[in-house]
Parts: structure tokens; sequence; C-alpha cells
């Protein structure tokens, strides 16, 4: 197909599960599985419009569809433009195709739900991954709020929608009051720049930022920046997350650690590198300060976890972290590694939290002082979980170790060790904690007098099959991958005017970008084994000891109380605001 | 500049921050987020004035003015307004939530102090 049919048919991606969203509903009265299986086949059908655009895209032209066929006059946009780039297409792909096998998973475990239920459910899941889609896909600042706004409702409802633990309204209140902050924040921000440069597309604004940012830009930079990172989960703007994965189940804690936090880094990458231009700004110092902090406090509070999906929910914070950093490393490796990791979370942490909830669906249990000896019981989520561990602790060949190693080789390049240090410390503790939840809940030796409940059923082990498989993909193709996606992505982000003139003249191209990985380097084997080894004392020490001192201070620090959490969110913002305007 | 409007915007979302964060009972933070809301608009419309504007609408322009006169800017800027508006519409449906999640925790909890709302910490 030519350029401007396959633009044209960018907005479909979102109308189709906007449409599966509406129909939903509907459809449960018919029959109370219906609304699922449509989802599943309206998540396909997006995703299927996004392979079409694939090739072209990630060969390195970029399209972009003017809605209502509003097209540019005079180099000014006054419409929505939607426009792909690698960076965007890619997460776009990543959050219909999980969301499709997630679905396909709710329809095996939470199938014998009733209509209503299952109808809303699949509404709101639909909403979520069509806002995520459109928020990959728009050029325009506003038109990111709105989606923005999309997904934080449609959240807000699935955080609040399973009651059988009473938890989860008190985790809805949560994510309601800390999201609605960021939304203020993210509103200002956009008023700001539009005020400031009459301009709400991408493009424009790129162009009437580069070379001089005033005063009002960078405080909307440190707004827009705090708002998005409250999405993402960023320290201090993490409150809501771990208490609203504690009480969802297993798919909604997938959906929101695997796709909703892709949205924030997506955003913040977007407006960092696209919209303000890596140079102009002291904004990576403060991403690579917002992201350290948040891989050793997250990787920190999920070893002293006892809850499981807490623990997990505490190291999607970590590998938030770790992504940011990446980005924050600004150069081509960099980057490319911050990409790849987040699609290779989405992955990872989706497989972790299916295997969190089927151990819920089984058992009953979530503490993991009561876990112990599943392995034996339930061999293939014990598989899944622990192909998900080695995953992320970035063993070869799994997916983590090549996006890890591309971050490691980002940070070295610039010669920022110190970063390289703490990643490195915080890539131990999150080893540490993995490998211990591990241990207790699956190979610790424990009379095996459990309550069984459910079996598996055929949908659950597909989820788990296909995430697994995946993450082995990625891994083992490494190289394949980063030449073939990834470094397009990070080229894109990394060369913001063609951006721009793809916004602007409907498509453009980009320049080839070769990013040099060596698969098998003596000095990144080196690190890993050393941080295994590491990560295997620090466990075995933390099992034996009472709570640190630091632990204990943390723990004390995350009270619970929505107030608290908010004043945290509240400081992070200004700090943000006073670091960009200042410096 | 209306530098009042200003003021009173700040002063609008600092009450409301104030509430969100030293409040104990839900409804005042939701009365707290609903301040600093109208205080988003109220800002969003004092940028969008230009001073001796009218309304952005061409149609039959106020004496002494053409509608030529108003293409070329006197008049509020119509992007900021639509701003406003979208909002609007989307912060009742957040308030609507909001209530709704608190109606519910008040059924089962049987208070409103957040602190006695805090199973999950640490």
């Amino acid at each position: 197909m030519t350029g401007p049919a396959l633009a044209s048919l960018l907005p479909l991606t979102v109308a189709i599960p906007l449409g599966g969203a509406v129909t939903a509903p509907l459809l449960a009265r018919v029959s109370s599985r219906l609304p699922v299986i449509v989802s599943v086949a309206a998540l396909a059908g997006s995703a299927v419009v996004l392979v079409l655009e694939a090739p072209q895209v990630f060969g390195g032209r970029m399209i972009a569809h003017y809605m209502g066929h509003w097209t540019p006059v005079r180099g000014q946009v006054l419409g929505i433009a939607f426009a792909a780039d690698p960076f965007g297409l890619m997460l776009a792909l990543a959050a219909a195709v999980i969301g499709a096998v997630l679905m396909l998973y709710t329809l095996s475990e939470l199938g014998g739900l009733g209509p209503r239920e299952l109808g809303g459910y699949a509404c709101l899941f639909q909403l979520l991954i069509a806002a995520v889609i459109g928020a990959a896909l728009t050029a325009d600042l506003f038109n990111l709020f709105v989606w923005f706004e999309v997904a934080a409702l449609s959240s807000y409802g699935l955080a609040g929608f399973f009651l059988e633990r009473p938890i989860a309204l008190e985790a809805a209140f949560k994510i309601l009051v800390l999201t609605t902050l960021a939304s203020f924040a993210v509103f200002i921000g956009a008023g700001l720049l539009y005020a400031e440069t009459g301009a709400l597309n991408f493009a424009q604004l790129h162009d009437s930022l580069t070379g001089h940012v005033t005063t009002p830009d960078a405080i909307a930079l440190g707004l827009l920046v705090a708002g998005f990172g409250t999405k993402a989960g960023l320290v201090p703007f993490h409150g809501w997350l771990p208490d609203v994965h504690t009480a969802a189940p297993g798919p909604v804690n997938a959906l929101f650690s695997a796709i909703m936090d892709s949205l924030g880094i997506l955003a913040i990458a977007r407006i960092v590198f696209q919209v303000f231009g890596v140079a102009s700004t002291p904004a990576l110092g403060l991403l690579m300060t917002l992201g350290l902090i948040s891989a050793l406090l997250g990787a920190i509070m999920a070893l002293a976890q006892d809850d499981l999906k807490r623990l997990l929910a505490y190291d999607t914070i970590s590998q938030v972290g770790i992504i940011v950093v990446g980005l924050a490393a600004g150069n081509l490796a960099g980057v490319a590694g911050a990409v790849y990791h987040l699609v290779n979370h989405a992955l990872f942490k989706a497989l972790l939290f299916l295997a969190a909830g089927a151990i819920v669906h089984r058992t009953g249990l979530t503490k993991l002082s009561d876990m112990g000896g599943l392995a034996r019981h339930m061999p293939v989520v014990a598989g899944a979980f622990v192909l998900a561990v080695v995953s992320i602790a970035g063993v070869p060949p799994f997916n983590g170790y090549v996006s890890l190693s591309l971050i490691h080789q980002g940070l070295q390049q610039d010669h920022e060790m110190v970063p390289y240090v703490l990643t490195l410390t915080a890539q131990v503790i999150t080893i540490a904690a993995l490998g211990r939840a591990a241990w207790l809940a699956f190979f610790r030796r424990r009379p095996p007098d459990y309550e069984w409940r459910e079996q598996l059923r055929p949908g659950m082990v597909t989820g788990f099959a296909s995430l697994g498989a995946c993450c082995v993909a990625f891994g083992v193709a490494g190289p394949l991958v980063l030449g073939r996606l990834m470094a397009p992505a990070a080229s894109g982000l990394l060369h913001p005017a063609r951006y721009a003139r793809a916004v602007l003249s409907g498509s453009a191209q980009l320049p080839v970008a070769r990013i040099p990985f060596d698969y098998v380097s003596p000095a990144e084997l080196i690190s890993v084994a050393a941080s295994l080894v590491l990560a295997a004392g620090l466990a075995w020490g933390y099992l034996r000891t009472r709570e640190p001192r630091l632990i204990r201070g943390l723990q004390a620090m995350h009270t619970g109380s929505v107030n608290d959490y908010a004043a945290y969110a509240a400081a992070g913002t200004l700090a943000a605001i006073a670091v960009l305007s200042l410096a | 500049m209306i530098v009042v409007n200003y003021l009173a915007a700040v002063a609008l979302l600092c009450i409301g921050l104030y509430a969100v964060l030293t409040r104990r009972n839900m409804i005042k933070i939701v009365m707290g987020l609903s301040l600093m809301e109208a205080s988003t608009y109220l800002f969003m419309i004092s940028l969008a004035y230009r001073a001796g504007s009218t309304a952005p609408v061409l149609l039959s322009p106020p004496p002494g003015q053409s509608a030529a006169s108003l293409v070329h800017g006197h008049v509020a800027d119509p992007v900021l307004q639509n701003f406003c508006l979208t909002a609007v519409v989307i912060g009742v449906a957040v308030t609507a939530v909001f209530l709704s999640v608190v109606v519910r925790i008040a059924q089962h909890y049987r208070t409103l102090d957040t602190d006695k709302v805090r199973e999950m910490r640490g």
C-alpha cells in the first residue's frame, strides 16, 4: 500500500477498540462471554492494522494523517494530526498484542463472572488500550491530554471494579486523588505551552521551542514531566501504584503494569526528546535523578514485601526507573536500550502478574509467607515465573540481557559512572527481591495442605506460553530486533526535526541508526554473573536477618495515607519545576 | 494582563491543595480537588484574555468593530476556552467516579476518615 493510504488507516487503530468498548456492554445482554470474545477480536484487529503500517514505518518512513483532512496550511496544523513514528508504533503494537493476550487470559480466569461485570470489564479494558494507542500515535499536545484522561478514567473503573477484596476501594481512592492531581499538572502545562508558543502540534511546538526555551516553557515542561511521571509511577509520584496492584486481579495488574505505565514513559519521551529537543533543557538531568531514585527505592521496597503482587508492583517502579535512566543517557545506545526495555518490561511483568494471579486463582493465597513448594503442584506457573525472573535478571539469552546491556553501554559511552554503578546496584537488589519471591513461593519446603480451588484453563496456559515465547524470542533474536525495531525507534526520538517534518508534510525519512551490539561481550557477561552472585548473597542474608533500619525507614514513609502521598507528589512537582526553570 | 485573576487562581489552587494535603475527610479531599480544578479553569480563561477584546464570535460584532478586525486578533483566544470546555466535561465525569467510590467506601468501612482506611502501607 502507498504512504497516504497507510496513513489514512491510522485512526482505525483507535477506532476499532473504541467501537469494541461501546458494543461490549450491549453484547453482554446476548451472552456473558461475547464481550470478551469481541474484545479479543477488536484488539487483534487493531494489531493487524498496526502490523500493516509496520514495514514502512520501521523502514524509516514516518507517516502522518490529519483528522478530518485538516491538512497543514503554511506550516500550521489546525486539526489533530496522528503520526506513526517507529517508537509510537511499536508501543501501540505492544499494547494491542499484549492486550489481546490478556483478554484471552481473562476469558479463562474470570469467565465465570456475570454478564454485567464482563461487559463493563471488557469496555474499560478496551478503552484503556485505545487510550494508550491514541497517546502513542497522536502528534497533538491537547489530544495527548485527552488520551491521558481516557486512560485515567478507565483505570479508576478497573482499579475499583473487583470488590471481592475491599482494599480495592481504598486503592481506587488513592489512584483517583493522585491521577487527578497529575491531570491538573498536565492541563496547566499544555495551556502554558500553548499560551507561550501559540501551538499544540508537536512539530510546531518543536520548531518554536528550538533555540529559545522561556521560563514559562520550562515550568510547563516540569508540570508535564510530573504529570506523566505519575502515570508512569516514578518516585515520588508513585503512591498509588503498589496499592492498586495489590488489590486488582492478575490480568488487570498486567494491564496496568505492562501497558498503562508505558503511556507515561511514552509521553515523557515524546515531550522531552521530540518537543523540547534534547540539548536545550536540563530535563535529562532531572530524568536521570528521578530514574535512579525510582530504580533504587522500588528495588529496596520490593525486597521487603510479603504480598507477592505488592512486591511485583514495587519492582515495576524499579524497572520504570531503569527505563527512564536509559532515556536520560540521551545517546543512541541508551535510548534504544530504554525503548527495548520498555517492551521487555511489558512482556515479563505481564507474565509475572499473570503467574501471581494464577496462584491466587488456584490457592487463594496472596502472601509469600503462606506459600511454599508450589513448583510441584503448578509447574506451568512456576516455569513462567522463573522464566520472567531470569529475563528481568538479565541472564542471556533472555530479553532483559539485551536491553540492560544496551542501557549500560549508553551510560558508559558518556562516562556516567555514578548512574552506571547505581543502576547495577538496583539490578542486584531487584534480582535478590525476585529470587527471594521465587524461592519462598515455589521451591521452599512446606506441607502441601493447600485448599485447592480452580484449575488452570487452556486460555491461561496460552497466555503464559505466548508471553514466555516472546521473552525468549526478544532475547535470542536480540541483534535482529535491535537493528530492525529499536534502532529506528531511537533514531526517531533523537532526530526530532525529522519527526516534525513528518508531522507537517505527511511523511519523512529517518536517518538509519547503527547501534553496535556485542552479544557475548565479556564485560557484560561478567557483570551479569557478578550481580547474580551478589544477589544470591543478599537474598540469603536478607532471609536470615531482621529488617535493616533503612528498609524500616522507607516502609514508614509509605504510610498508606492518601494525604501523605499527595504531599510527596506535590513536593516532587514543585521540585521538578524549580530544577527546570532555575537551571 | 489581569493580575487579579492570576492571583485569585493561585489562591484557589493553594486552598484546594491545602485541603487535599491536610483534610482527612474524603468528601473534603474531593472538594479540595474541585477547587483546584476551578482554579485551573480560571487560569486558562485568564490566559485567553486579550486587552480590549470581546468573545470569539464573529457574527454581529459589537459596536465600533467589524468582523475583519475581530479576525485580526481583537478576540479572546478561543482555543484556551475550548480547553476549559473539554476539561469541564472530563472533570464532571471524574467527580462522579470520585463520589461513587466515596459512597462505596462509606458503605463498606462506615467511615470517611482516610486515616482509618489505610490497610495497605509499607
